[in-house]
């Protein structure tokens, strides 16, 4: 009788609190949402089968090292490559070998756009420091903006590691929620005439141009914001990759078996770490809040800094300011909706190439946010 | 209202100069970086064209040396790749005339049986 007690205590029914079972239907939503709405599925199925296993109960001083903050567990192990940095980089490197920077080597001017939508970063680094957190823990809150979740992993496991988790967590699900978040703020900010622009077709982008952006893009950011460095080395290396047409094997394995070797890994390890013990706290509400409150701020940034570009425009060179959206980094998906918006003001105007240039921009502009933020901190 | 406080705690004396300085430094750090990047690849094409232009030049070629450095439009380029895409798939157009026929097997199974309804029907009477 006694070993069948013992048994029962070492189950998860006899460890389940209120907590674990709050975060087991959060990880349902999560794999719902991805599987029903296909809203970031890549990302959101290992991130919310990481919750199950993270919050499936059990007793944590046990001696049987299983949670993912206990030493010597294997879900520990794999934490380290978050804890680390190592995962961001590599999967920078993947994202790097898919990335085709021509919409944006074609109108350079679109990069600014990019930088725009960095807004959200600092004012949410601002609102967080009035909300009493730390310095270190309010650059890593507002990296949320940048909507890249590799460089917010990045920037928190570095600054404030015990806040990896709920940063995570809250990027990629606003990344998961940008067709959301963004339409309503593209609305309120642009007239129906300004949603009507039609942009003039990119030129087409020469090999030499393509090969010369990694490594003067590596060296140009690299030199004013060395902190970025592990990221956007890795980025620019895995574009040169694939724009080299030398290394095919390279940038087929970066961009295929590697990047998805790392998100699985990278997914299930951030899912697992909302252990409802360490993860359900008044900051994880507050990071939540401020997440969202980034993201309205960087898409406003960039959509406004469109509508400033155009005072300076001729008529023939205007921008429809609904690819400065596009600047924050969810990659495609903020292009995405700065595409169907504008087909909703005119079916004939489509906007995607176009808004891939600051969307790409926008990832490499959040890891040099990080890069400064490092600087500052560290 | 009270409870709202209690929960989010805006306090903006927390914000100092130091931080101010810090977001509105950091964020035109992200410009001037960008700025630069986007002077670079404006003048890049240009010098680019401009060497091309050259090399035609001390090899003779006005017509070439003309044509040089005028980028080709992307609606031009997506024709293009429309044509041949067109192109290759048309390809198939000439069949080898084999035809293959497959035997099409019905796979047996009690619910469909005739041998089984019929023998069954007396049965139940």
């Amino acid at each position: 009788m006694d070993g069948l007690m013992q048994l029962y205590g070492y189950s998860g029914f006899a460890n389940a609190t209120p907590g674990h079972l709050l975060m087991i239907l959060v990880g349902m939503v999560f794999i719902y949402i991805a599987i029903r709405f296909e809203y970031q599925p890549i990302l959101l199925v290992p991130i919310g089968f990481g919750i199950l296993i993270g919050n499936t109960p059990f007793i944590e001083h046990g001696g049987m090292a299983l949670g993912i903050y206990q030493d010597g567990s294997v879900l520990n192990y794999l934490y380290q490559g978050v804890l680390k940095g190592i995962f961001p980089p590599l999967i920078f490197l993947g994202i790097g070998a898919m990335t085709d920077f021509s919409p944006l080597i074609s109108n350079p001017k679109l990069i600014l756009l990019g930088a725009a939508a960095q807004l959200g970063i600092f004012m949410t680094y601002l609102g967080a420091i009035s909300l009493g957190f730390t310095n270190t823990e309010s650059a890593s809150i507002g990296i949320i903006g940048g909507a890249d979740g590799p460089t917010a992993i990045f920037l928190s496991s570095r600054l404030a590691p015990h806040l990896v988790g709920s940063i995570a967590i809250a990027a990629y699900t606003y990344m998961a929620l940008v067709p959301l978040i963004q339409p309503p703020i593209m609305r309120l900010l642009t007239t129906q005439k300004e949603r009507r622009i039609k942009m003039k077709p990119p030129r087409s982008v020469t090999k030499i141009e393509k090969v010369i952006f990694p490594v003067f893009g590596l060296l140009l950011t690299g030199f004013i914001a060395p902190g970025s460095l592990p990221l956007l080395g890795m980025l620019f290396l895995g574009n040169l990759l694939k724009e080299s047409m030398v290394t095919k094997r390279l940038a087929d394995t970066a961009k295929n078996a590697m990047i998805d070797i790392v998100t699985i890994i990278l997914g299930v390890t951030i899912g697992a770490s909302t252990q409802a013990t360490t993860f359900l706290t008044h900051s994880s509400v507050l990071i939540f809040i401020l997440g969202a409150t980034a993201f309205m701020f960087s898409t406003a940034g960039g959509i406004l800094f469109a509508k400033f570009m155009n005072l300076f425009l001729s008529e023939e060179n205007k921008i429809n300011p609904l690819i400065g959206a596009a600047g924050v980094a969810a990659v495609p998906e903020s292009a995405r909706v700065a595409q169907l918006e504008g087909l909703k003001a005119d079916p004939t105007n489509h906007l995607i190439v176009h808004a891939m240039a600051p969307n790409v921009a926008g990832t490499i502009g959040s890891a040099i946010a990080a890069g400064i933020m490092m600087s500052f901190l560290l | 209202m009270t409870s709202i406080i209690q929960y989010f705690p805006v306090n903006l004396s927390e914000i100092h100069s130091q931080h101010v300085v810090m977001a509105v430094t950091g964020y035109s750090i992200v410009f001037l970086s960008f700025f630069l990047l986007a002077l670079l690849f404006s003048v890049i094409p240009k010098f680019l064209s401009w060497n091309i232009r050259r090399t035609f030049d001390d090899e003779g070629d006005k017509v070439k040396k003309a044509l040089a450095g005028n980028m080709i439009p992307g609606e031009v380029s997506a024709a293009i790749s429309m044509a041949i895409s067109l192109y290759l798939d048309e390809l198939h157009d000439q069949e080898n005339a084999i035809l293959t026929i497959r035997k099409v097997g019905k796979t047996y199974s009690p619910w469909n049986s005739k041998i089984y309804n019929v023998i069954n029907t007396n049965r139940f009477q």
